[in-house]
This record gives C-alpha cells, structure tokens and sequence, in this order.
C-alpha cells in the first residue's frame, strides 16, 4: 500500500466516523484543524483503522502520532 | 508567602533584581532555585523536604529507568517508581496531619516526567534544570502542572532582561490581582456564609451561591494562575496556560477542554488515551469506561472523601451522555440554527457545571442533595437576605467587575490586549494601567481569602 491509498482510505474512515461526508484531510492536519476530531473519537478513528487495515498499533505508538501524514506511515509499514 | 502579600512583594523585587544583574545562566538559575527555597521554606521546612525529597527522587528514578530502558526490569523499574510517588502523594494527602502545600502538583510533573521517559524520551541530566522544573516558586502552590518537555528547553535559553516581556508579565499579574481581589474575594464571604452551612442558608440564597460559585472559583483560580503566568514572564518564562474562557463552552466536554487545562490535559494523555487504547476492542464502551476512569481521577486528585468522586462521576457521566447523544445534538442543532443553539448549549453547560460544583464546595454528600432538594422551593422570607452580606454599591460593582472580564477576555480571544496597548500613546497605556490599579484598591476586598486551590 502506498501512503496516497492510506490517505484515501483514511478520509473514508475520518467521514464515517466524525460523520462528516466532505471531509478531506491532508499530511499535515492535526486534531486540531479537524472539528470533531478530539480525544474521544481519536480512539474510535484508532480502533477502525486496525480493523480495517488489520494492524496492531501499540500505545506508545498512538501516543506518539503528530498528524495524519505520521497516522498514514504507520498504515503502510504495519501492512507490509 | 501570599502571592499578594507585602513579604511577597518585597521578595519579588529582591529576586528579580539579582536575577537580572547578570544573564548568565548558572546564575540566574541559582538565583531561581534560592529564591524557590526560600519561598516553600516560608511556609514550613516540612514542604520544603518533601518538595526536595520527591524532585531528587524522580531525577534518579528517571535516569535509571533511561538505562534500563531495554533491560527486563524497565517494567519493575517504571512500576515501583510511580507506586512510590502515588504512594507519598496519597500518605501526605489523607494520612499526614500535615498536608504539604503543592505536592499534588508537583507530584503530577514528576509523573508525567518518568511515564514520558517510559515512553522513550531522554532524560534530564542538569540536576538543577530539574530541580527548577519541579519546585519553581511562581507555579510551586497551585500549578500549572508543567510538562517537562515544555519547560526544560525553556530553561537552557538565555533570559536576559526584556522590557516587553516583564511589561507585559506584570501587566498579566495586574489583571490577575483584579479577577482575585475585585471578584473573587468580593463574593468569597458571601458565598462561605451559604455554602459553609448550607442548613441555615435560605433556598433563594442557595440557588443564588449556586448560580455565583463557578464564578469565584474561576475569578479565583483563573486570577491565580493569571498572577503565576505573569510572574514566569517577568522571568522570561512561557508557563502553560490554564483556563481559556471555559464559560463559552457549549458542551461539558469542550468545558474540560477550556478549565484547568494543564490538569484535563494530563489526565487525558496519561489516563485517558491509555485506557481507552487498552479497552478500544470493547468499542464505545471502552471509551466509556476510560472516561469515567479519568473524570473520577480529576475528582479525587482535589482530595479525599465521596464528594470529590462524585464532582468526577458527575463530569463523566455527564460527557458519556454527551458522546451517545451527539448525533440528536447536531439534528438539534441543525434544526434551530446556531443563534438559538449556542447561547442554550452555553446556559446548560453552566448550569451542570454550577450543580457539579457543590460536591466540589460542599462539606459531604448529603449537603449537597439538601441542596438540590430545596434548590427551586423559591422561598423568600425577606428580601434582604438576597443580598448575602453586600451593600447595594458593593453587589453593582461586583456585578460590573464580572462583565468587565468577560468582555475583555472575549476581545483578548480577537486581539490580544497586552500586545496592543504596547502600540499605544503613553498617554493612553498609563490612563489605563492607572484605572486598574485604582479599580483593584477602591474596589478590591483585601486580605480575606486564600486562593481556593492552595489547598489541593
């Protein structure tokens, strides 16, 4: 998988679950350029992209992600 | 020593003149250090020892724990270092007949300190940049609760005299002092002579010193905390805001976003996400779970006994309920438009807040559903008991003192204020520096009160 396809994917799962259709996100955005997109429905978004991409994110690992470009890399090493 | 006090203000002005009397670093941080000393050992040479102990304690902890960061006893290590500071926490907190003054923030930084350094970071290796990050005296009562990783790189840059900033510092701490002394000391006694003993208080005096103490609190503890940010400016340090403008908030979740910040964001990185990380195979109910964990930490972080818990429950639950019934809000919402949705979204949150807040204030549980029982008798023997202790003249002033904060906080949120009455005519910035000080000594209420999270 590429970054741009984890991107796509990712948007998807971002819509679904802030429940907002024309969401379009990019390397750079952060919980705080996405409304909705808190603490509480971070582990939502989290927990749906390991079922998706059947991935296993470790704590430190969520801890640690700056935006969704870093959330995008950890796609696509772990479904290597 | 009293943020407003003569002995603090006479110590402010000793330290900060030593402390820019040369810009060197091992100096100035020399000068810090002595004068955080100073400033606990103040108080009692008790909280001085247990300040020192914890700080030297998490320094070595810390490093060990660094060392050992790919050995089998990391787990061991990182365990029993917290279940020893959560342990001191909770002994000087409920079984000492003595309560150090401060350990409750302290002892989060040093948390926070050893977990980040679980999480991989690098520890501190300058003994006394720890020791400054932990005990330092403007934030040492009643935070903010730093994170290290904020305030150690603060402490390696230069600090050489800048006008602006001490201006500025000592413009914040003027404003502070206004929020303490014009509001939340005015109405301090009123709201001791219902909430202390709410079973002589009326009902209309109870829902009045409900509808008022979030008020106080905020005046209070917002003011306090204005004092400790200005103070940290004059010394050339950027310390973590604590409170932004949370009575706009249109949900109890975007409240915890915007009140005691430095506390809901620890609580959130260190309890929150690692629970709810733990339970995310269990869904919404695992976020559930880890929510009322959370709220119910930040409850009895402030101290003993069920009312505490209960403040916390309160918050959880109210936020869990929140989080089911989000999407009814926005149908809601879209359905009134935002000019009826925002201000009635605003009054509920106060309003739960407010109820809340008993449990917070409020000596035990059954007061508090005294309280609610009798909250909306509306029994009024004579008018007079309304006004709660104040004379007319004293009730308007407070009345106008409040409107003036909100009304400056909600243009500070479009312009910052200090920045621009720097680009003023000097005629214009001392007109109003004079006003305020001349607002806070006619209208001010003097040497009544302590703040309120000095004893958290």
């Amino acid at each position: 998988m590429t970054k741009e396809e984890a991107l796509e994917a990712l948007s998807s799962i971002f819509a679904e679950v802030l429940d907002e259709k024309d969401i379009e996100l990019d390397y750079q955005m952060t919980a705080n350029d996405v409304d909705r997109w808190d603490s509480i429905t971070n582990m939502t978004i989290i927990s749906e992209i390991e079922s998706r991409f059947n991935i296993k994110l470790k704590l430190r690992e969520i801890i640690k992600l700056k935006n969704v470009g870093a959330l995008c890399d950890a796609i696509v090493s772990k479904s290597k | 020593m009293e943020f407003l006090s003569i002995p603090f203000a006479i110590f402010i002005v000793v330290v900060f003149a030593l402390y820019y009397a040369r810009t060197n670093r091992r100096w100035q941080h020399f000068m810090l250090f002595a004068a955080s000393l100073m400033f606990i050992g103040y108080y009692h040479i008790v909280y001085l020892a247990y300040a020192i102990g914890i700080a030297l304690f998490t320094f070595e902890a810390g490093k060990l724990l660094h060392k050992n960061i790919e050995s089998k006893w990391r787990p061991w290590i990182f365990t029993i270092s917290i279940a020893i500071l959560v342990g001191i926490w909770l002994t000087a907190r409920y079984a000492s007949p003595l309560f150090p003054l401060g350990i409750s923030f302290y002892t989060f930084q040093a948390l926070s300190y050893l977990i980040e350094i679980n999480w991989e970071e690098e520890p501190e290796d300058d003994l006394m940049d720890f020791m400054l990050y932990m005990l330092l005296f403007m934030k040492f009562l009643s935070g903010p609760i730093e994170r290290a990783y904020d305030m150690l790189p603060q402490l390696k840059e230069k600090h050489s005299f800048d006008y602006e900033n001490v201006t500025a510092g000592l413009k914040l701490l003027a404003w502070g002092a206004f929020m303490k002394l014009v509001i939340a000391d005015r109405i301090a006694p009123s709201m001791n002579m219902v909430l202390n003993d709410v079973h002589l208080a009326t009902s209309a005096q109870m829902l009045q010193a409900t509808l008022l103490y979030p008020i106080q609190l905020y005046a209070d503890f917002a003011g306090y905390t204005n004092m400790a940010l200005g103070l940290g400016a004059m010394f050339g340090f950027r310390l973590s805001p604590n409170f932004d403008r949370p009575f706009i908030s249109l949900s109890t979740g975007e409240l915890w976003r915007r009140w005691h910040q430095s506390l809901s964001f620890w609580c959130r990185d260190y309890i929150f996400t690692p629970v709810s990380a733990e339970m995310r195979r269990w869904k919404k109910w695992g976020i559930y779970f880890a929510l009322l964990v959370t709220f119910v930490t930040i409850g009895v972080w402030h101290g003993a006994g069920w009312t505490f818990a209960l403040y916390g429950l309160f918050q959880g639950l109210v936020i869990i309920y929140e989080t089911a019934t989000k999407n009814g809000h926005e149908h809601f919402r879209a359905k009134v438009g935002d000019r009826v949705y925002r201000p009635l979204m605003m009054i509920r949150t106060y309003l739960l807040f407010a109820l809340s807040l008993l449990f917070f204030r409020v000596s035990n549980v059954s007061d508090v559903f005294y309280v609610y029982k009798h909250l909306l008798d509306f029994h009024i023997n004579d008018a007079k008991e309304l006004s709660l202790g104040l004379n007319d003249n004293q009730w308007i002033a407070f009345g106008i003192a409040v409107v003036v904060m909100f009304v400056m906080e909600y243009i500070n949120s479009h312009k910052n204020i200090i920045k621009w009455t720097t680009t003023q005519k000097a005629y214009v910035r001392w007109t109003l520096y004079f006003v305020l000080v001349v607002l806070i000594f006619f209208y001010g209420n003097f040497g009544v009160e302590d703040f309120i999270y000095i004893q958290f």
